[in-house]
């Protein structure tokens, strides 16, 4: 059981930095579900 | 922080619980990282959007803390996020927002 197991991942990426999808696909075999995943931009 | 993901951060915490919800971010500088840290734990520092005075306490990382890392799959981190890491300052973003969490989270993991 991982650290992340049954927690709800809120994953707030920068297109500049991190993207949400790319922090989704690194951690979709976690037992956490991912809530919802947003990408921000600062242009 | 966009208005919106305030929203969508304050509805889920009180939906699921902020006990059971976990922040990571993808901040590619420290001062925006600690922002958006501030934001899900004391509120909105800006005083503009729905999470204004309110301190949710969540508990937030960034993706690049060992404690993310280590349950990232290695094979996607590899594909999606190894670039980043080599042009960003991953030590530096990770302590921003763990000194923002040692701080003000209410948990961790």
């Amino acid at each position: 059981m991982g650290k992340l197991s049954n927690k709800k991942l809120l994953l707030l990426g920068e297109r500049d930095g991190v993207p949400g999808p790319s922090m989704e696909a690194c951690l979709k075999d976690t037992a956490a579900e991912v809530v919802f995943s947003a990408t921000e931009c600062f242009v | 922080m966009d208005l919106q993901n305030q929203q969508r951060v304050k509805d889920a915490a009180e939906k699921y619980g902020a006990e059971n919800c976990v922040v990571i971010l993808g901040s590619s500088d420290a001062e925006g990282a600690e922002i958006y840290a501030e934001t899900v734990t004391i509120g909105d520092p800006t005083f503009a959007g729905p999470l204004a005075g309110v301190s949710l306490g969540l508990p937030v990382y960034h993706i690049f803390d060992e404690a993310i890392r280590t349950e990232c799959n290695p094979e996607e981190w590899e594909n999606h996020i190894s670039m980043m890491e080599m042009v960003l300052e991953p030590e530096e973003l990770a302590a921003a927002v763990k000194n923002i969490r040692e701080q003000h989270s209410k948990e961790s993991l």
